[in-house]
């Protein structure tokens, strides 16, 4: 009588484990992790920067994944339009502005996606807005014009600049209150390399 | 005057070897192993034992050049240490690679400033070698 009842059980356990929904990755959000990560990433880009794409695409995920998520790094992503890119800062906005409805991610995925395309003819917010649903589109619209929104960026810029950013991608690491600059040309295993090695 | 001329290429060049040492040497050696990463020109193996052995090289260098003990050699060494760094940065440069010198630490961008001080130290470099092999020669 008891076998029966204690494969039902396990049982009901096993179809509870399998049903249950998938736990979700936390969103990328502009900043991300623990603040008291011993390590903090700080990555300053520009979105019409194709090495800022570049490090998007191949860096980005996997940092996140790998040390952000882990609770091992904390990581922050600044705004730094470049003067010279024409609407680099609308497409700051734009992120800054999804980071208000938790679609920081999805929109500087999409940016840097479709960065030759926009780049090209200003369609910024096309680009930004194929990912989001009527509603966010109209929420993100009105808060990328939104003087808050633009402070941010430009708060943003001003760290830069007292940082002494002088490109774009910069990636600082900061540990034990030492900054590293890294050069982002180098490989994604020589950055995990130097990050496992500041433990 | 030749006597004034090689002291003061040796005491110049071993300080910024020594200088080059100690920037390197401060930070933890994967930091330059990005730099030298940058470069693409060196399998990770490569990259990792000239990241740990460069800097103590160049700090010994520096400092038999700055005692002015077998000055012969290291002086050619110093020349052909940074003739290779130099060679390397011009052809990094031309492949159009935006990347760190890696020459004094990170954060100094490989261009026409880092390009025309290491050539003016190669030059140095070369005159020292060549004033230090020159009364050899002629024996």
């Amino acid at each position: 009588m008891k076998i029966p009842l204690l494969s039902a059980t396990l049982l009901a356990m096993l179809l509870a484990v399998a049903l249950a929904p998938a736990e979700s990755p936390a969103k990328v959000t502009k900043v991300m992790g623990t603040p008291v990560s011993a390590i903090t990433i700080e990555v300053f880009s520009d979105f019409q920067c194709p090495k800022c794409k570049a490090l998007h695409e191949t860096w980005m995920g996997p940092l996140i994944n790998d040390y952000v998520r882990t609770g091992r790094a904390y990581l922050i992503q600044h705004e730094y339009p470049l003067p010279q890119h024409a609407y680099a800062r609308t497409a700051a906005c734009y992120a800054c502005a999804a980071d208000r409805v938790g679609k920081y991610g999805e929109v500087c995925d999409i940016l840097f996606k479709k960065q030759q395309e926009w780049e090209k003819d200003g369609k910024v917010d096309e680009t930004a807005c194929s990912v989001l649903s009527p509603a966010e589109a109209a929420k993100v619209r009105a808060l990328a014009k939104d003087p808050a929104i633009v402070a941010q960026v430009q708060k943003d810029v001003d760290l830069g600049m007292q940082d002494r950013v002088n490109s774009t991608p910069t990636v600082i690491v900061s540990y034990k209150g030492r900054h590293y600059p890294v050069d982002v040309m180098a490989s994604y295993s020589s950055f995990t390399r130097f990050l496992d090695s500041l433990h | 005057m030749r006597k004034y001329a090689v002291l003061l290429l040796r005491l110049l060049l071993g300080l910024v070897f020594v200088y080059a040492a100690y920037t390197k040497l401060r930070d933890p050696w994967t930091l330059f192993a990005m730099s030298i990463d940058s470069y693409r020109l060196l399998p990770e193996w490569g990259v990792i034992t000239l990241a740990r052995t460069l800097p103590w090289f160049e700090l010994v260098l520096g400092l038999v050049l700055i005692s002015g003990l077998a000055l012969r050699y290291a002086s050619v060494a110093g020349a052909a240490l940074l003739g290779v760094f130099f060679i390397i940065m011009i052809i990094s440069y031309a492949r159009g690679l935006a990347i760190d010198c890696g020459c004094f630490g990170p954060g100094e961008a490989l261009g026409p400033k880092t390009l025309l001080r290491d050539g003016t130290l190669v030059l140095l470099a070369i005159a020292l070698a060549v004033m230090s092999i020159r009364p050899r020669l002629r024996v």
